[in-house]
């Protein structure tokens, strides 16, 4: 189940050890330090940030009742039975955790910081590990598990024979130094996020290649608990990139990013010795330095969606920002990075698989605040954010674009490929 | 631009004893002194990133908050200059 | 634990029908997660707080019906809005119907010319004041909890506002607004009949009477709220002092220069400073001859501010106040309107870092009495933690409540180690809390300033604080809710009901 250690959640074992026994005893005591840490202070400054929370104003799915579940269970009160199907709640998008005085104010300090997405992704291992299932859930990470990629095409599948069908036509080769890992749902469903990736490299004389035989990075198994399976494919992705001789991994997913840099140390360890470099950071920077000059206008009236991801969970906003700036012919109405911390697309934690009814929501309450801009197009950085919001998008003639696609276009690049379906 | 290695985000810069009570690892970024954190609740494992992402979303969040409750902050300092023309 | 034997399933049906289905959560987590609020209390006697049920209703009209309901049948009913107060306003005691209001959140007006809005009492202020802001216009009703507790609960709790002393607490904020009563009948209170009057002599003022009674009187649904324009400039400027008497003498002499853009001081005093060094940036590395702390806080046009600045930093300076610069000031202040306390900043006597709640007594204290409740006060904590290594004196603020300087918010923070609470501590903290809201008292003051009083340990002494005041209020809640069926058990206010209870004597 969990392959949390102590030092992960900052729990030593409690005096008189209660919370069960098996799994969900040792989950208790791992996390009951953590969960304490919420249930004392009992701030809830998490609330108001909380997508699902705005949406459903249902106290039951809070960052407050995750945590204060935990020290329920603690006491005897909750079992797991009680509990397991509201964690499914979360997108983690992460703007709980940080949003946290524990973590916004006194993380640091302390090295201890709130970790909701962590406990949400602990406690939907422990659920799998005890056999309660989520039935949308189950079904994805078994077709996953089949196809070595996920489902993300409905009926249409997808294999191992497709994965580099989005690249037709641009004869990248196989292997190399830095390959460019590409995710399913840029793999499959919206192509023309790696054809916009690709081509640009190209353009700016960057040497690259695909992998060898990619499967699904790992990280949606393990946000949704199905943790072996997460496990068993990143093993496969490492082994094939040393086989390889890869050194550098460019990712142009934000999620992909997360599993790279959190999911993958925390698996390998000091083994883990290849470079992660995200595709965004590297264009803004080719831009300052000049390798890449964006010169057609695109007259559009924009603003630009934070992927949590980028923004909330690893920092990352100045990047984006400045590629955009970089665009001739743009009218950028920006929103800061901290208001955007109660912004999320709805698109993630496995939610649209489970719950598609709440991530419509709050794509739509996401594409509203761009409407109230007087903006026509929303750009975002993350191809799992695209679809729900181009869905929400539709309703309010917003079109959706992604960062690197409209950064190809001001090169005069004829990107190709599908926005979707 | 940040490629992340793991090589140099699980080592952290040599400590500085600021206080009794608190350390110093990377510029004026205070820590409690470990040797607090040993019998009830344990430090957990920070990356550099994470220490530095969390820094630097303290102050973005604090400059939001000044913006949003007024348009703009008068300097005390300039304040107490002008008394002392 | 069962559901209670009158909430039979017609009487779920009949809620149901009311507020649909997916509106009533009888689920175990959904009610345990509703017995809670951020004052500390035993874990181990979590269950005896945990509702029946929960409704979120999406309307005035559903709150009325599900009251109707509960009244009919004598279920306990309990309103809970933000759940972040620290007196238990929002915890039930008597198991029963949790009233959650916090789908109630819409924006239903914003009136650019009278300079008001109504919003359903679910709203956050810090969400409202998003919108507000983009037609230059703010809520300034400011507490410690800003970007989570909502309208609801401030009308509940009779809220104080950190710049309250500029523009006023939640009472002089929130205008009017709709009120369902515990026989379920709706009325609208406020000045007059209107909703947008800041003043009116006609009848009785009832504006007051429905603030602050911690939810036993009736759930307020959509409140009409008093805006101002956005501040167009801020100054914060704090000041270090080498002891307490002199912070003390400048933070009196501030408050009452009558600064017309004056929102508020705060004195931190000798334990709070010490607090401070142990964990906040900005107070490590401060020299050892600082032990006290003074602030002050402006808002308004930038020449009256400027204008009013000039006097508040001579004052400070007169005063021998050191200023602690730009950075320190405006980077503290920001952090003022979400500084709830930190739990990890818990000590053990050894000085281990431990997870502790956060208890805050609240007393409003006059001026001259700050110096010697707040010496009182740290005795009281310090006998406490000597006997139970599990309670830790986090120091004291006083923030001034008005703008002549007459009386202090007057808060001592104590840390309180939950995971180790037991009968035995727990009926020591709250004999603790007697013996603290007693010394308010002694001195002339009110034993909460912000939060309520109707936790245990200061509730006892609530008809002492009040006297006749007090039997006005048991004859009030029993010609309102004559079968007891809000938030029963708060305030004492059962002994309405005893058969020997007369009328105001």
């Amino acid at each position: 189940m969990t392959d949390i250690s102590p030092h992960d959640t900052g729990s030593l074992p409690s005096p008189n050890g209660d919370g069960g026994s098996g799994a969900t005893g040792e989950f208790v005591q791992q996390w009951r330090n953590a969960a304490y840490n919420c249930f004392s202070s009992g701030h809830k400054f998490c609330r108001e940030v909380c997508p699902v929370m705005q949406v459903t104003r249902n106290e039951s799915w809070t960052p407050t009742a995750f945590h204060a579940n935990v020290v329920a269970m603690e006491q005897g009160e909750l079992q797991l039975t009680d509990i397991a199907d509201d964690y499914v709640n979360c997108t983690g998008c992460g703007a709980c955790e940080l949003r946290c005085p524990n973590t916004l104010f006194t993380g640091d300090f302390y090295r201890f910081r709130t970790r909701t997405v962590d406990l949400v992704k602990a406690m939907r291992a422990l659920a799998v590990d005890q056999g309660i299932h989520q039935p949308g859930w189950q079904r994805w990470n078994l077709l996953t598990d089949e196809r070595s990629h996920e489902p993300v095409l409905g009926e249409v599948p997808v294999s191992q024979d497709h994965v580099r069908d989005w690249s037709q036509g641009l004869d990248i080769p196989v292997g190399g130094e830095s390959i460019l890992f590409v995710d399913c749902e840029a793999a499959f469903y919206r192509t023309s996020v790696p054809r916009a990736v690709a081509q640009i490299l190209r353009r700016a004389g960057y040497e690259f290649g695909l992998m060898n035989e990619q499967w699904c990075c790992g990280g949606p198994a393990a946000e949704m608990g199905y943790l072996e399976q997460s496990q068993r494919f990143a093993r496969h992705n490492l082994d094939d990139w040393r086989a390889g001789g890869v050194k550098r991994v460019l990712v142009l997913d934000p999620h992909d990013y997360i599993t790279f840099t959190e999911d993958y140390p925390k698996y390998f360890g000091e083994e883990y010795d290849i470079e992660i470099v995200l595709v965004v950071e590297l264009f803004a920077e080719m831009i300052a330095d000049g390798r890449l000059a964006p010169s057609v206008p695109i007259e559009r009236t924009i603003t630009y969606h934070d992927p949590c991801r980028l923004n909330k969970r690893k920092g990352i906003w100045q990047a984006p920002r400045q590629i955009l700036s970089a665009i001739p012919g743009l009218t950028f109405h920006d929103v800061d990075r901290v208001t955007q911390w109660s912004y999320c697309s709805g698109g993630g934690g496995g939610l649209p698989i489970e719950k598609p009814e709440l991530t419509a929501r709050i794509s739509e309450s996401r594409v509203d605040k761009a409407a109230q801009l007087g903006v026509d197009t929303l750009v975002s950085a993350c191809p799992w954010s695209e679809r729900p919001l181009s869905e929400a998008g539709d309703a309010k003639a917003i079109d959706v674009v992604d960062i690197h696609e409209l950064l190809a276009e001001s090169l005069g690049i004829e990107v190709g490929g599908r926005r979707g379906q | 631009m940040s490629t992340y290695r793991y090589s140099e985000q699980y080592r952290p810069p040599e400590a500085r004893q600021v206080t009794d009570v608190a350390i110093e690892r990377f510029a004026d970024i205070f820590e409690v002194d470990p040797k607090l954190m040993t019998a009830h609740v344990v430090q957990q494992v920070f990356p550099n990133w994470d220490t530095l992402r969390i820094v630097a979303s303290r102050h973005d969040h604090l400059d939001w908050m000044h913006r949003h409750w007024a348009e703009k902050v008068v300097s005390g300092q300039r304040l107490l200059d002008e008394l002392d023309d | 634990m069962t559901i209670a034997p009158a909430l039979t399933e017609p009487v779920l049906d009949d809620l149901r029908q009311v507020v649909g289905g997916e509106h009533v959560l009888t689920d175990r987590a959904a009610r345990f997660n509703r017995a809670r609020v951020p004052a500390p209390f035993p874990v181990h006697r979590w269950s005896e707080r945990v509702p029946d049920l929960v409704v979120l209703p999406g309307s005035t009209e559903e709150v009325s019906e599900v009251v109707r309901i509960a009244n009919a049948h004598r279920i306990p009913i309990v309103p809970r809005d933000g759940g972040t107060g620290l007196t238990d306003g929002a915890v039930p005691l008597r198991h029963g119907i949790v009233v959650d209001v916090k789908r109630m959140n819409d924006i239903k007006e914003i009136d650019e010319v009278n300079r008001t809005c109504t919003v359903g009492t679910g709203i956050n202020m810090l969400k409202l004041n998003e919108v507000l802001g983009r037609y230059g216009l703010i809520y300034p009703d400011d507490p410690a909890s800003y970007p989570c507790s909502l309208v609801g609960g401030r009308i509940g709790t009779s809220g104080w506002s950190l710049i309250g002393s500029r523009y006023g607490h939640s009472r002089d904020l929130v205008l009017s607004f709709d009120f369902v009563l515990p026989t379920g009948r709706v009325i609208h209170v406020g000045d007059g009949a209107g909703r947008k009057l800041s003043k009116s002599s006609s009848g009785y003022q009832l504006k007051h009477l429905f603030m602050g009674h911690q939810g036993t009187l009736g759930i307020a649904t959509e409140a009409t709220l008093k805006l101002y324009p956005k501040p167009e400039a801020e100054l914060s400027p704090f000041f270090a002092f080498p002891d307490y008497d002199s912070a003390y003498r400048a933070v009196g002499e501030l408050a009452r220069a009558g600064i017309a853009t004056f929102a508020g001081a705060v004195l931190f005093d000798e334990w709070k400073v010490d607090y401070l060094r142990r964990d906040d940036e900005a107070y490590i590395p401060q020299p050892a001859d600082v032990r006290a702390l003074v602030c002050a806080v402006a808002y308004g046009y930038e020449d009256e501010v400027v204008a009013g600045g000039r006097r508040l930093m001579r004052i400070a300076r007169d005063n021998g106040g050191r200023y602690l610069g730009d950075e320190v000031s405006e980077g503290d202040w920001a952090a003022r309107h979400d500084r709830y306390a930190t739990p990890l900043h818990g000590r053990t006597l050894a000085g281990q870092v431990i997870p502790m709640s956060w208890h805050c007594e609240d007393a409003a204290i006059n001026y001259t009495n700050l110096p010697q409740v707040r010496l009182e006060w740290h005795e009281i904590v310090r006998r406490l933690r000597e006997r139970f290594d599990m309670f830790d004196d986090w120091g004291m603020f006083a923030y001034t409540s008005a703008d002549t300087g007459v009386d202090y918010l007057t808060e001592i923070d104590v840390g309180i180690w939950e995971q180790r609470l037991d009968d035995e501590s727990w009926a020591a903290w709250v004999q603790a809390k007697k013996d603290i809201a007693e010394v308010a008292l002694r001195y002339g003051g009110s034993i909460s300033a912000c939060h309520g009083s109707c936790r245990e340990g200061e509730v006892d002494l609530v008809p002492q604080e009040l006297g006749g005041g007090y039997d006005v209020m048991l004859d009030v809640k029993r010609a309102l809710d004559p079968n007891n069926i809000m938030n029963p058990g708060k305030y004492g206010l059962d002994r309405a009901y005893e058969p020997e209870a007369g009328g105001a004597r």
